[in-house]
């Protein structure tokens, strides 16, 4: 079943006929102003076809020539363009800025971070770099050092053995 | 003008009256331990210490022999504390982020007994045993302590700025990362 407008545009283009035609018209409130439109139609069409008919190509090889170079030109200095960006950035240069960063990242570690333990822990306790005793005078004396924190003193002691003994002169002010 | 120089005298005013932390003291002590029937007092130098050294050695009387207290000014000083017959030399070789590093000589009489490097914490006494003397023991205390402030020996002897602004970077970086 045909709608009113697929039935109109098939009038328009002549394609009605019999008595598919005879009801369509009888169909129309105003048949004469119908037809004054159907002849506007085809006379605007006509006009079109005549204007906007298919140009053709009178020199259609020249034409894809001068597209495929220009083409390959376009690609050629694309090619040209990023080789020039990247130049400064060669492998040994990336290389080599890596291996400065790399070094610089340690150099900045251990100048800066690498005591901290050793630090921290000299924040609360002395140590002891060396120590030495005569060893002419004292031949089996020993050094011992630990920390002692039993109280709320955090001490450092350096305990010696085989010292030699002295006599209880030696304690006078 | 009158405004600059108005400006001028808050900021001179401002930095003349911070007060600056305080000029540390090194307090070293030549000290007898033994164990008598009535024990003295001990003295007040040792009065922080007095549970720990009874703890570690033993006794029950610390009588001070020789002492000697060093306000460090460059960290560069050295001293001596002296009885009789034993001499306690100190001598602080710079001022380090956490204390003094310091060289300790132990003399009897002219010969050097002990000697030994040490890095000394502000917070953390040292105690060394020394030898056996009669029934009791020689043992040798330092100790850091605050003085007063220091405005005019800071003043008249300005700190190392190289390496005072290597340790105040060195802080700054410790601190952002932890």
């Amino acid at each position: 079943m045909k709608t009113f407008e697929e039935k109109w545009t098939a009038w328009l283009d002549e394609q009605l006929s019999g008595k598919e035609l005879e009801e369509f018209e009888a169909s129309l409130p105003d048949l004469a102003a119908a037809r004054a439109e159907k002849h506007d139609a085809q006379k605007l069409g006509a006009f079109l076809k005549q204007r906007l008919g298919t140009q053709t190509l009178t020199n259609e090889e020249f034409f894809n020539h001068q597209i495929r170079e220009r083409i390959e030109r376009d690609e050629q200095e694309d090619v040209s363009e990023r080789g020039t960006r990247s130049s400064w950035w060669t492998v040994p240069r990336l290389v080599w800025c890596g291996a400065t960063a790399l070094a610089l990242f340690l150099i900045t570690t251990f100048v800066f971070l690498g005591g901290d333990q050793a630090e921290e822990q000299s924040d609360y306790l002395t140590q002891i770099l060396n120590s030495r005793v005569d060893p002419a005078a004292n031949p089996n004396a020993s050094i011992y050092i630990f920390e002692s924190n039993k109280t709320d003193n955090k001490v450092t002691v350096l305990w010696t053995e085989g010292l030699q003994s002295l006599p209880a002169d030696y304690a006078a002010k | 003008m009158p405004f600059k120089a108005v400006l001028f005298a808050i900021c001179f005013a401002l930095a003349a009256g911070t007060p600056l932390p305080a000029a540390p003291i090194v307090w070293s002590g030549l000290v007898i331990a033994e164990n008598v029937p009535q024990p003295a007092a001990i003295p007040p130098e040792l009065t922080n210490l007095e549970q720990t050294l009874k703890d570690l050695f033993g006794y029950n009387q610390f009588e001070l022999i020789g002492q000697s207290s060093k306000a460090l000014k460059t960290g560069q000083e050295d001293w001596l504390a002296n009885s009789k017959y034993f001499g306690l030399h100190v001598d602080a070789r710079g001022e380090n982020q956490s204390g003094y590093t310091i060289n300790l000589k132990l003399y009897k009489e002219k010969d050097i007994m002990l000697e030994t490097d040490a890095n000394l914490s502000k917070s953390s006494p040292l105690v060394i045993k020394g030898p056996q003397v009669g029934s009791g023991q020689l043992l040798l205390v330092l100790v850091v302590k605050a003085d007063e402030p220091a405005r005019h020996r800071r003043r008249t002897e300005p700190a190392n700025p190289v390496r005072a602004g290597y340790y105040r970077l060195r802080r700054a970086i410790h601190d952002i990362f932890h």
